[in-house]
Formats: C-alpha cells, sequence, structure tokens
C-alpha cells in the first residue's frame, strides 16, 4: 500500500499527486464535498471556497480549512469534509452569494439544474441577512447571437466560462475585468456575443454552473424527454454528442464530459446546427423525373422505376454501364449496404466515395509506405508529444475540437510546424510557418528531408531495422537543387531547416495533414514524404508520434473500410486480387466482379464518352462540390439514370431522374469510423420526419427489389455481418463498442488498437519513395494567361457545400463566401474591402466579395465554396492528383479585376 | 491566471512586454484606446476580452482614470493624520473634480498631505506651491528621520558602488551552495509579511532545473502607513540590485525584476539611474566578470492594485494578466513568471543579502532573536514626534521604538495600527508586552507584518477606523475567491449603514462574516482583514458597541 490518509477517520490510499476533492470523490462520492468552480475539465481554480475541508495533521489536532479543489492530500492528514466549522464556513459563503443572485429560480431555465441552487440547498440557507447593498441584479441579457445567450444577473463569478474559453477553446472572448465587487465578465471589448470574437463552441454556457451564459436551446434546462448518445456528423474527429429530445423532437445538444474523443467539448456545428435537420426543405417523398418534371410518386413506383431501369440498363450495356457513388456521412453499414450492392447485384467495381476527392491520397500514399492508410495514432498522443507539424491543413475551422487541442498545444510555445499558404489560426501560434507557395509541398518537403538527411538527424537504428529503400532514398534527396527549391516553394531555406531540426531533434513528433495535402495533382507523392519524414525520424509505432491525416467527413475513413471504392473491396481487399474475388463470391454467395472499376473523375470521363449510363448517388452532391462544374454536368446531363439519395434538393438533384428522400444521422443507427479508426454508436434519436428512410432501409429495399435477399436494416446484425469479411472488424459487436467505441483494428476478443505499427508495418518494412517537385499542369498550361492562384479553404460555421449549416442559424454567423487578397494585389487592381471581384480561370468566371488580408501572400487568392450562388467549382479544374485521381481544388489558375455591371452588387 | 497567458507572454518575453505596452498605451489619456489595445491583441496574440480585462483591472488604466491629472493620497496614514479634507480643497481650486483621483499610499505618512502630480509626489507643505508645481518649477523637498538601535544593516552609509560590489565580485567567485549555506545560517526570513525563510525559497527554485529562471523583487510597498521598501529603493538601491544578483547567482537565475509601485515613480527612477551604473560598471550582462555568471534587470512600473503586492497577483501582473491570486501549488519557486521557476521576496529581504555574504550568516544570525534574526526597518507617521524610517535589532521592545527613536507621539493616541492594513490594531496599554519580532507579535495576536505605524488618534472614531479597513479591502479585492469578493463589500455596507443610519450591525453577523473572511479567503486580504477588525472589537468594545444591536 502507497501513501494513506483519513478521511472523517477512515484510512484510504492516496494516488500520487491528487487533491483533496480528488481523493474524497474518488473515495466517498462525488457530492460529498460541494463545488461551484470547479469543473471536470478545468483546472483548479480556488475561488469559491466551498469545497473546504478541514485539515489536521494529528488527530484530533489543530485543523486548517482547505479549499480541497486545489490542495494536495498529504499522507496521514486528517481530513474532515463535514465539521461545524466548514458546514458553517460554507453556508455563510453561500448567504453572501444570494446578496447578489436573483431569488428567481422557479422560473428561471436551469431551475433543478442549478449548481448554485443544489449547493444552497445542501448547506441549508434559509435567509439572507445582510441588508441590501450593491448588486448585478439590473444586468441586461444578451440575446444578440444565433445561439449563444447571457444574464449575467445570474453569474456568481466562478470564471469556469472564462477558463472554458481559455483552456478548452482557446479563444479568449471571454475574461473577468474590473475589480473586487466589480468584478463582471466580458466578451472582447465588453461587446455582446454577436459581436466578440466569439466561435460559438458552446464551452462556456456548457461550463456554467446557472444560467449566466446559456444558449438558446436552454440546453441546461431539465425539460427533456430523453437523451441519446450519438456522433456528430459534421467531421472526421467525431465528437460524441448528447441529444435532448422533446415531443420527439431535438431540442438541445451538449457534450459529454466522459467521451473520450471530445471530452465534454464539441464545436458549433455540432452543439448548435442541427435546425437542418426538421427544416421545411427536407425532402419528404420519392420524386420521379417525368416530362422533364420531378413529380412525387410512392416508394414502390420508385423501386419498380430504378430496378427496371437499372435491369434494362445492364442488359443493354452490361454492368459497367453503372455506377455508385457512396457517402462518407453515411454509416459504414450504409456504406457496406452500398458497395454490396454495386458488387453483388449490379456487378460492377464501379463504386466509389467522396474520399475520392478529399482523402484518396492519403490512403494511397500510406498503403504504399506503410500499408494502411489510416492515421497511425490517436488524438490522445497529443498529450504525449514534443512536436507536432500541420501540413495543409486548417484545423481551428474544420476540425474544431482536435484544432481546439492543436491550438492548446502550440500556445504552450511547444514545436509547432505550419506548412500553410495561409497564415491560419494555428499559423499565428507556431513556432515555424513556412508560408509556401500553393502546389509546391513535395518542393519543401523534399527541402526538409534533405536538411535532415545532411545533418546526420536521421533514426539510423530505425531506418535500419524497421525500413526499407533508404538507400536509393538518401541519394536522390541529397541531389536535390536546395537554391531551386527555395524559389520554388517561396520559404526562406533558414526557416525551413530550423523547422526541420525542431521536428527531428523533437523525441516525438506528430504530423497532421488535411486537404491541402491531398487535392493536389502531386497529392499521394506528398503523403509518401510526410511518411518519409516520420520514417527517417524514427517518428512511428508509439506514443505521440505517427502520420495522421484529419479525416475530413465525418465516416470518411469507414467509406473507405468498406469498400467503397473501385480497387478494394470491404476490408481493403484487393478486388482484383483471384483470390479475394473468390473469398468475396463465397461470402456474398454472388458472382463478384474482378475488373478494374472506375473511380469519380472517371465516371465523368466514361458518361461523356458514352460509356455510362447509370449513376447512383447516396447523398453526394457532385454539380455543387466536385470541380469543374461545367464538366460535372456535361456528365450528368449525359446519363440515362440518375439516382439521389438525398436530404434536400441540391444541385445535383436538378439532374437527376430519380430522387429518393433520406433521413438525417439525428433519424438512424449505425456507426461512423473516425479519424482515429474509432468506431462509434450513431443511434437513432428521434424518428426519421414522415416520406423519408435511412439510406440503410433504401440499400436493403433495392437489395431485396433486385432479389438478393438482405435482412432489414439493423447496426447490430449488420456489424454481425461486416465483422465476418472486414478483417480489423473482427471482434466489434454493437454491445462491445460501448459508449466510446473502439478504434480498429478489433481482434476476435474485442482488443482494440491506439497505436498501429507498433513492432511491423503493415506491409512489413516501411518503404521509403523519393518524388521530384513537379509544377502543376494547371500552372504550366495556364500560369502565364492567369497569374494569380486560388486556393479554397472552409471556414468554421459552415460545412463543405453547407448543405446542412446553411439550413441553421450559423448562416446569420457567416453569411456569404469571401474571397482573400492581399493587400498589394488589391491596390493593384483598385479592389477595396467589400469590393466585389471578378476571378476569372480558363473554364469559367465567378464574382466573389473581397476581404483585404495579409493572411495570404501576394498573388496568392483563398475562397470558400459553402454558398451555392457563388458555384465557385465553375473555376476549378479537372487536374487531378496522378495516383488517386483526387481533384486539385488547391491550384487553380486565375487573373482577376474588379466586377463589373450587374456582378458589382452582390445577388 | 492562465497558464497559456503565461506561455504567450513568456514567448514574447520581458524587454516588451504587454504590461508595459499597456502603461505606455495609458499615458496620454489615462487610459488605452480600443484601437490601441486590438494592436497589441494580435502582437501579443491573446484575446481582446484578456486586454479589456487586465486595463479595467488597475487604478490608473482603468477607462474611470481618464483625465486624471492629480491624485491625492487616501491611505490610512494620510487619512488619520486628517489632513486631506484640506488638499482636496486647496487642488481643487486648480483641477476639476474629474481631474482629481486618489492613490493608495503615496509613502509619504511621516508628513501627510499627499499628492501626485505629472508623474511626481508632494507632501507636507508642497501644496503651497501647487501653482509652481502647475508649472513644474517646484521642486519637493521631502525630508525625513533615519536612524537606528543596534546593529545598522540597511541604514549605514554605503560605500562607493565599486568599493561596496567587492562583496558581488567575491559571491560570483564562490561556490553558489557556499552562499546558500551562509544565507542558511543566518536565518533570514521575508519581511514582506509572512516571515519565510529566505534560504528554503532559493534552495527549492536551485533545486528545480530549468534554464530560465527569475529573480522578483517584490516593489510593490502597497501597505499604507510603511514607506521602509521606497527608503531602501531611493536611499540604498545598491544594497537591493546586489541582493537580488546574489539571489540570481545562488538559484541560477539571470533576470531580475524589480516590480515598483507606480505611486512611488522616483524609487523607478532611482533603481533604473543605479541599474545603468552597473552595466557602466560592467557588473551585469553574460559571463560577468570573466564568469559563468549572466545576470540583467528588467525595471516594472506597476499602475495601481494593491494586490499586486500578493505574490502570484504580481508575477500574473508582470505576464499582462489580470493580478488575481493565483492557487498554489505550483508554487512560484516551481512555476512563477512564465510558469518558469521563479523566487519573489520584498525589497528589505534582497537588500538584506549583501550584508550576510560580506559578513556570513553567523553574524547576521547573532543580530536579533533566535527565530527573528537580523534588523528590522520601522515605519513611523506623522503623529510621532521624529516620523521616519528606523532600523532595529529584532527583538528590540517597541517601546524602545517610539519613545527613543520616534521621540513619542505629538499628541494623544489611542492605538496604533502596526503592520499594514491586515496588522494587528495595537492599544496603548499592549505597547510593553511587544518586542520588534515576529514571534512577539504573533503570540500577542498581531502581526509585525511590514512594520509600518500608523497611528489613530485618540479622538479619531474607530468606527471610522474599520470602516476605512473594509473600504480598502473591498477596494482592492482581485474579486477572485467569493469571501473577500463579496464579504468586503457588505462588510463596508454594513458599518457604513451603522455609521450613517440608525441601523445596528448583529454581531452574530459580523463575526460569521469575520470567520468567513479569515478561514475561506484565497490570500492574505480576505484573510487578513478580520484581525485589525477583531482587535478593535475587543479593545475597542464600548467604543464600537453602540453601532450593535443590544
Amino acid at each position: 500500500m502507497g501513501k494513506t490518509a483519513y478521511i472523517n477517520d477512515q484510512l484510504f490510499e492516496i494516488q500520487d499527486g491528487e487533491t483533496i476533492l480528488s481523493f474524497v470523490r474518488r473515495h466517498i462520492g462525488k457530492d460529498i464535498v460541494p463545488t461551484l468552480c470547479d469543473a471536470p475539465n478545468l483546472d483548479p481554480f480556488g475561488a469559491c471556497r466551498v469545497c473546504s475541508v478541514d485539515v489536521a495533521l494529528v488527530k484530533d489536532g489543530p485543523a486548517k480549512a482547505q479549499a480541497s479543489c486545489h490542495t494536495p492530500v498529504i499522507g496521514g492528514s486528517f481530513i474532515y469534509t463535514d465539521s461545524e466549522r466548514i458546514k458553517r464556513l460554507r453556508k455563510n459563503i453561500i448567504e453572501l452569494v444570494l446578496t447578489d443572485h436573483p431569488l428567481d429560480c422557479l422560473t428561471c431555465e436551469v431551475n433543478n439544474n442549478c449548481e448554485l441552487q443544489t449547493v444552497a440547498a445542501k448547506v441549508g440557507i434559509r435567509d439572507v441577512r445582510y441588508p441590501a447593498g450593491k448588486n448585478h441584479l439590473d444586468k441586461k441579457k444578451d440575446l444578440s447571437h444565433p445561439y449563444m445567450t447571457s444574464d449575467f444577473s445570474k453569474c456568481i463569478n466562478c470564471g469556469r466560462c472564462v477558463r472554458a474559453c481559455d483552456e478548452v477553446q482557446g479563444e479568449m472572448v471571454l475574461s473577468m475585468a474590473g475589480r473586487g465587487f466589480d468584478s463582471h465578465i466580458v466578451k472582447s471589448f465588453n461587446d455582446n456575443f454577436f459581436e466578440s470574437d466569439c466561435v460559438s463552441c458552446g464551452a462556456c454556457a456548457q461550463a456554467c454552473p446557472t444560467s449566466a451564459i446559456s444558449d438558446v436551446f436552454e440546453s441546461k434546462s431539465i425539460v427533456a424527454d430523453k437523451k441519446v448518445r450519438t456522433i456528430c456528423t459534421y467531421c472526421g474527429v467525431g465528437c460524441n454528442l448528447d441529444v435532448a429530445v422533446v415531443d420527439g423532437k431535438v431540442k438541445s445538444i451538449q457534450a459529454p464530459f466522459d467521451a473520450e474523443v471530445n471530452q465534454g467539448h464539441t464545436c458549433l456545428k455540432g452543439r448548435y446546427a442541427f435546425s437542418f435537420y426538421n427544416h421545411v426543405d427536407r425532402l419528404t417523398t420519392p420524386l420521379i423525373r417525368k416530362n422533364g418534371k420531378l413529380e412525387p410518386v410512392s416508394w414502390d413506383e420508385a423501386y419498380d422505376f430504378i430496378a427496371d431501369k437499372l435491369t434494362s440498363i445492364k442488359a443493354t450495356y452490361g454492368p459497367d454501364s453503372i455506377s455508385g457513388i457512396s457517402s462518407a456521412r453515411c454509416t459504414n453499414e450504409e456504406n457496406y449496404l452500398m458497395q454490396k450492392f454495386f458488387r453483388a447485384v449490379i456487378g460492377t467495381n464501379n463504386i466509389d466515395s467522396c474520399a475520392r476527392v478529399c482523402h484518396s491520397p492519403t490512403a494511397m500514399g500510406m498503403q504504399r509506405a506503410f500499408g494502411t492508410g489510416a492515421a497511425t495514432n490517436s488524438v490522445i498522443d497529443l498529450n504525449y508529444t514534443d512536436a507536432i507539424m500541420i501540413i495543409g491543413a486548417n484545423p481551428t475551422d474544420a476540425h474544431p475540437v482536435t484544432g481546439a487541442k492543436l491550438k492548446q498545444f502550440a500556445m504552450k510555445g511547444k514545436t509547432t510546424i505550419v506548412i500553410d499558404p495561409r497564415r491560419t489560426e494555428i499559423a499565428r501560434y507556431a513556432t515555424h510557418h513556412l508560408q509556401l507557395k500553393p502546389g509546391t509541398n513535395v518542393a519543401l518537403l523534399n527541402m526538409m528531408l534533405f536538411y535532415i538527411a545532411s545533418s546526420g538527424l536521421e533514426d539510423k537504428k530505425f531506418i535500419e531495422s524497421r525500413t526499407e529503400g533508404y538507400d536509393d532514398f538518401k541519394k536522390q534527396i541529397l541531389s536535390i537543387d536546395i537554391d531551386q527549391m527555395e524559389k520554388i516553394t517561396g520559404v526562406d531555406r533558414n526557416l525551413v531547416k530550423d523547422a526541420a531540426m525542431s521536428y527531428a531533434k523533437a523525441p516525438n513528433a506528430m504530423s497532421y495533414h488535411g486537404l491541402g495535402v491531398t487535392e493536389h495533382s502531386q497529392g499521394s507523392y506528398t503523403v509518401m514524404l510526410i511518411s518519409d519524414l516520420a520514417m527517417i525520424t524514427g517518428n512511428i509505432g508509439r506514443r505521440g508520434v505517427g502520420v495522421n491525416p484529419l479525416r475530413g467527413q465525418n465516416n470518411v475513413q469507414g467509406a473507405a473500410d468498406m469498400g467503397c471504392q473501385p480497387h478494394q473491396g470491404a476490408g481493403y481487399l484487393n478486388s482484383y486480387d483471384p483470390e479475394i474475388n473468390k473469398l468475396y463470391e463465397s461470402f456474398y454467395g454472388r458472382k463478384i466482379p474482378i475488373g478494374k472499376g472506375l473511380k469519380i473523375p472517371e465516371m465523368y470521363d466514361a458518361s461523356i464518352a458514352g460509356n455510362l449510363k447509370a449513376m447512383w448517388l447516396m447523398g453526394e452532391d457532385l454539380v455543387q462540390t466536385d470541380p469543374n462544374t461545367t464538366v460535372v454536368i456535361a456528365a450528368m446531363k449525359n446519363l440515362e439514370l440518375l439516382v439521389v439519395q438525398e436530404i434536400f434538393m441540391t444541385e445535383t438533384c436538378h439532374y437527376a431522374n430519380v430522387i429518393l428522400p433520406a433521413a438525417t444521422f439525428f433519424e438512424k443507427s449505425g456507426t461512423f469510423t473516425n479519424g482515429e479508426r474509432r468506431i462509434q454508436r450513431v443511434q437513432k434519436v428521434v424518428e426519421p420526419i414522415a416520406g423519408t428512410k435511412s439510406d440503410g432501409d433504401i440499400m436493403v429495399d433495392i437489395l431485396n427489389k433486385m432479389g438478393y435477399p438482405q435482412a432489414p436494416y439493423d447496426p447490430d446484425t449488420m456489424l454481425q455481418e461486416i465483422s465476418k469479411i472486414v478483417p480489423f472488424f473482427a471482434g466489434v459487436t454493437w454491445q462491445n463498442l460501448a459508449e466510446n467505441g473502439k478504434q480498429w483494428p478489433v481482434l476476435p476478443d474485442g482488443t482494440d488498437t491506439e497505436i498501429l505499427h507498433i513492432d511491423t508495418f503493415k506491409r512489413g518494412l516501411g518503404k521509403f519513395h523519393y518524388f521530384d517537385w513537379k509544377e502543376s499542369e494547371e500552372l504550366v498550361k495556364n500560369g502565364k494567361q492567369y497569374p494569380y492562384i486560388v486556393t479554397t479553404n472552409r471556414e468554421l460555421e459552415h460545412y463543405n457545400a453547407g448543405t446542412m449549416t446553411r439550413r441553421t442559424g450559423n448562416v446569420d454567423i457567416l453569411t456569404e463566401d469571401v474571397i482573400m487578397i492581399h493587400p498589394q494585389d488589391a491596390a493593384t487592381h483598385f479592389i477595396e474591402e467589400g469590393d466585389m471581384v471578378c476571378v476569372e480561370s480558363p473554364r469559367g468566371k465567378v464574382d466573389i466579395k473581397a476581404k483585404i488580408t495579409d493572411e495570404v501572400k501576394q498573388g496568392v487568392l483563398s475562397t470558400t465554396f459553402h454558398f451555392p450562388d457563388l458555384t465557385l467549382n465553375m473555376i476549378t479544374s479537372s487536374e487531378r492528383d496522378s495516383e488517386a485521381m483526387c481533384p486539385e481544388y488547391k491550384i487553380v489558375a486565375v487573373n482577376i479585376r474588379k466586377s463589373k455591371g450587374k456582378y458589382k452588387e452582390k445577388v | 491566471m492562465s497558464k497559456n497567458l503565461s506561455d504567450l507572454a513568456r514567448r514574447k518575453g520581458l524587454e516588451k512586454n504587454l504590461f508595459e505596452e499597456l502603461g505606455k498605451a495609458a499615458v496620454q489619456t489615462g487610459t488605452p484606446e480600443l484601437d490601441e489595445m486590438a494592436k497589441l491583441c494580435d502582437e501579443f496574440l491573446v484575446g481582446k476580452s484578456t486586454v479589456y480585462g487586465t486595463v479595467s483591472f488597475y487604478d490608473f488604466l482603468r477607462p474611470e482614470n481618464k483625465g486624471k491629472k492629480v491624485y491625492v493620497c487616501n491611505g490610512s496614514a494620510c487619512l488619520t493624520a486628517g489632513t486631506q479634507t484640506e488638499l482636496k480643497t486647496k487642488l481643487r481650486s486648480k483641477f476639476s473634480a474629474q481631474e482629481v483621483g486618489e492613490m493608495c499610499c503615496l509613502g509619504r505618512c511621516h508628513e501627510n498631505s499627499a499628492f501626485h502630480v505629472n508623474g511626481t509626489n508632494y507632501s507636507g507643505s508642497d501644496i503651497d506651491s501647487i501653482d509652481s508645481i502647475c508649472k513644474k518649477d517646484h521642486h519637493t523637498k521631502e525630508l525625513y528621520h533615519v536612524g537606528s538601535i543596534g546593529t545598522p544593516i540597511l541604514t549605514i552609509a554605503q560605500p562607493p558602488v565599486e568599493e561596496y560590489y567587492k562583496i558581488y565580485e567575491k559571491v560570483i567567485a564562490t561556490d553558489p551552495l557556499v552562499c546558500l549555506a551562509e544565507l542558511k545560517d543566518s536565518g533570514l526570513r521575508g519581511r514582506g509579511g509572512a516571515g519565510f525563510s529566505m534560504a528554503f525559497k532559493l534552495e527549492s527554485c536551485r533545486n528545480v532545473e530549468d534554464d530560465m529562471k527569475f529573480i522578483v523583487c517584490n516593489a510593490d510597498e502597497g501597505d499604507p502607513g510603511a514607506y521602509s521598501d521606497r527608503y531602501v529603493m531611493e536611499q540604498r538601491p545598491h544594497a537591493l540590485l546586489m541582493g537580488m544578483m546574489i539571489a540570481g547567482y545562488i538559484t541560477g537565475a539571470s533576470v531580475g525584476v524589480v516590480y515598483i509601485r507606480g505611486e512611488y515613480p522616483e524609487s523607478v527612477t532611482i533603481i533604473s539611474d543605479a541599474i545603468k551604473l552597473l552595466h557602466d560598471k560592467k557588473f551585469l550582462g553574460n559571463n560577468i566578470l570573466g564568469t559563468n555568471f549572466n545576470f540583467d534587470f528588467k525595471v516594472i512600473k506597476a499602475q495601481g492594485a494593491y494586490i499586486c503586492g500578493e505574490e502570484t497577483a504580481l508575477l500574473s501582473s508582470i505576464e499582462g494578466q489580470r493580478p488575481e491570486v493565483r492557487v498554489r501549488p505550483p508554487y512560484p519557486t516551481q512555476k512563477g513568471l512564465f510558469n518558469k521557476p521563479t523566487v519573489v521576496n520584498n525589497v528589505e529581504t534582497l537588500a538584506n543579502l549583501p550584508f550576510i555574504m560580506q559578513n556570513g550568516g553567523k553574524k547576521y544570525a547573532s543580530i536579533g532573536t533566535a527565530k527573528s534574526t537580523g534588523t528590522k526597518l520601522i515605519s513611523l507617521d506623522g503623529h510621532f514626534n521624529r516620523p521616519g524610517i528606523y532600523e532595529a535589532d529584532m527583538g528590540t521592545s517597541l517601546r524602545v521604538i517610539i519613545d527613543e527613536l520616534g521621540g513619542g507621539f505629538r499628541h494623544p493616541i489611542k492605538a496604533m495600527h502596526i503592520g499594514g492594513p491586515l496588522g494587528g490594531l495595537v492599544p496603548l496599554a499592549k505597547i510593553d508586552s511587544l518586542t520588534v519580532d515576529f514571534d512577539s507579535f504573533a503570540k500577542e495576536g498581531f502581526l509585525l507584518g511590514h512594520a509600518s505605524v500608523v497611528c489613530i488618534p485618540e479622538d479619531y472614531p474607530l468606527i471610522d477606523y474599520i470602516e476605512h479597513l473594509f473600504r480598502f479591502t473591498s477596494h482592492e479585492s482581485c474579486g477572485k475567491c467569493f469571501p473577500c469578493r463579496l464579504g468586503s463589500t457588505r462588510g463596508y455596507e454594513m458599518i457604513d449603514k451603522a455609521r450613517n443610519t440608525d441601523y445596528k450591525m448583529d454581531r452574530q453577523l459580523m463575526d460569521d462574516l469575520l470567520e468567513t473572511l479569515e478561514t475561506g479567503s484565497l490570500c492574505a486580504l480576505g484573510g487578513g482583514l478580520p484581525l485589525p477588525i477583531k482587535n478593535a472589537l475587543k479593545y475597542f468594545d464600548s467604543e464600537l458597541a453602540p453601532y450593535f444591536k443590544k
């Protein structure tokens, strides 16, 4: 037995460094010692003092009152949690608090869920003896914001909101101001929520023990019929959400503190942007285009129509004239069913998913380097690393919860290397920001690798024992022309060298990358170079290291895991391999195709060439989101059959023959796999709105309709089937996923895996690859005539094409797309802040409002495409990654000028 | 306190720091403009609220300070001297009501009538020259007695710098552990109030491995009535500076920060000039005198907040954070300034180091008492016949101080408030039971504190004085812990009501309030206020009884 101490004369064991509060809570219970300023995800603060306990060093010796939240337990001490003096102290403190707090509990939104109320009841307050004095009761409510609310007459100055804003989100929008009795919470420069720099994450509202800060959904009110835990659908972080339901409708959302992924935190999309789900725009009936017009039909009619059409197209043109694109927004089970339908029923490998347009190069590159196309480590590894490299990712906007953790890391001044053409939020805090010219990732990484290889900082032991191809690689990397690379990247070689040295010298270094890596013509190469960096420094296979793609969509990992790509079936087994083919055939009980399938960009080519006749899209808005819209539309128009499963009438729906109204994630169950390979349970929160079906139900219906007997959609039975064919799902069951899910590979006994490649790589030895930098064809062909580069980015408030977020209060926070222009470039073209700018590429032109900022370098422009009327993809190109065919969204050669005529005004 | 803000402040360092930049931005109008603050947020990577929260904390930065041109001292000594009403009237002939602010206190307790104009302090009869002061052609002639009884350490004349710093030259040629051993032998305890062993502090900082450490001098002598630190800074600056350099040498710190209260502009100038001189003499910088020792100073002028005398609040202040008291652990010696190991000591404590290094710890320990070694500086206010700064061996009887050094009282007094606003209220009857040392005061239920003495004249109502103490605490409370933030204000309101209306206080409620403050407060401000109040209630029961319910 280690050190011990007494609680109310009973002996208990102490954990190293623990506070009295945690010691008491661990042994006696959570509610023994009352607290007000303490919160599960915040550092001890010591403000309220109601957690005080008596501590004596000898039995019956003199006791000292100590605030238990920040005082460490002393071995052998005697702790008294409820001495008369302590009881008096707590009561007297609460009496003081109540001298400045409205006594309107019954009409307060947090009645019966208010920590002050609970503690007041517990200490037995009967009356307030002080004469009336100064108070804050006349503070006005702040209702300026679409989500956040405050009523500081209810504030007890516990500072939890301030600390949540600082320690959790890292935003510092909230602070105490004034001093003494006058101390009060302010937002930014004493603004209201709307005018402040608030990012609406809601951490403060969740942290507040009263209703001083809350939200318009009154998420702390106890009025809820039930609470259901599910997984957010907005990004690859995979936040757990506690969804409160009233009268069959979503009332509000909070983030559970016991969630391993998000520890009580989430962002404004996860917490507040849910009202899309019952928006009036929802599709509620199947539609078939009759005489050019979409007409409501019954499900049966729709299924009959589709089945007939598919059967006849297949009979006439063969199965490879049909293709499908699944959705990384849908569940694993739904994705699995869709690829099964295409392979086992249609008989084609023409199945792809939107992973193609985001992280296909990651899967490709990491598979070639390591054998597995998935994050090698987990988000928790951030707690164990010494250095991070973030390349081509803007996590504070696109992956806000992981972004907040990365920002916390960077704020501490720890080695943070950001490689990005933009000075992103995380770049502001980075120790190294390498602001390269877009399209030069390969050149820049080569420079870093050059400096590491030439300075003897390689991890020779790791290279020797765990990798292959290093000698050739080294020869090539040492022969690069640094002068030339410096010119190409536009980054001072000394900055690059410093960053490379910091990464190499860190005992443990992690890398994170996003679409700024993959959405390039050399995307897969860049991923392999990032893998080289990890291997050359031995940063693979333990805590705090690895290569960690930041997955864009909530289930982009799962879509690929489930086989929604032509070359690999469920479980990444090679669908072109005869042996594997036999396995699939016996498993599915049908003839399974072995011929090459089409990737998304190839589908467009095939359609335009007249070889592809039918397409089935599960929740994919190709027209809005895929590059070079003109080509996409031509491809859609050329099809005989376009089936779209959707929740809203998207741009693509305008070209559909059949539209099937699908259900949102609130309305179905299944699993999502997040960016750290964590399979988590999506649980139905509310019933699908009338007329809609889950994508899983739709797939099951069509499988049965077309003669393949498939049991009704149910995640439990689906997982039983999937776990038999996907090797790394072997031990997954609906039950054992429990609250926090499991990270694959999951062994048959249910053991999961936080870290990959510990002893050996999936492919045996890790493979070094060298690649020369090559200018994007877009710039080679068009760079002279169109000298500016547009690169695309994301804003926090909106998700991708905004189909969902534009149907929530988020649209009141961020109302439009803008294009960032460097002040010099703006001056050259006489463009002023807020002017409409005509951006013209070889493919077309769009008009966007200017935001003048030095976040981008001269010659570089950056914009979003969250609002469909912008139709940004009119100007993007058909260039794609040479290996994985991921479109090059990040490089568009353009020219700019002030908009003319009617385009001068925003539509 | 925010770890993130500490880390972000570390990145920017001391040379150009947020706190000073805010001070500069306030020079023009008395408070920084929003656009100026926005620029600083961007530069220092902090939130707008961070800067707003900091600015709104300090008397001389907050928006209410806008347009203030003259400040009247409202410290305890000027208050009980009763000079300030007349002073204000005289000032109002030159300044509008909006232009007159308050400061607490200017350390002119020996002659009172203290005020501050254009970065200079004035007192005594200076007000009669207000016209020439406004024209900037009046030079204040501050005079106070300096004397000692026993072994003079801090009041002895300082030799020329070259000669004095022979001590330092010897120290940096000696093993730091030997120096530390001398310090241990000396038994030196902190003079800031808590009486903590200095050697222990230095040793624990020394034992933390880090390539960045700090020696911070707490020169935020905020206790009304105390001006002994000001005396050291202005009259014996090199004792302090050398003390810090020695502390740096012992702990492995290479930066000393002197955090001087804004109410002492002369101290800031004198210390800064002394540092310049040390640079000229090559006693600072890298590889000092050919050794491996590096040391340099940063002087920071504070902006008006008593709580910055609390060491963790002081550290947050330097970092540009709101100076709210931090929880311990971690202690500053583990994670102090910028989350790095830091020793924070008071001026007088540090100023003792040269003597100890020169004469040995044992010699120092032979002065004073066994548990309170060395000497103590005592500040006597204007109620004494010979007001001034006196140095006495620890253990000297209080009677000797009052009569022999101070020359007795100018007029009848009934109590002395010794050791600052949180010190005990000593009735005359207790004088002969007290000797000037930590233990004697503690034993009798008082506090040596900073050993400042503010007299309460016979005819000065005690109820006014305890109201002043509550008001002082409620004005200076950082607002972080509930007992102090709420309790100091409620206490002030109760007394104010009892003093001005027929409201009678409930003794039980007062006792509950005092107990709550004493046992519940996070720091010594809220925790210390009850001592003088309880003394008053005990020794002046009959005078205060009418204000309570029967």
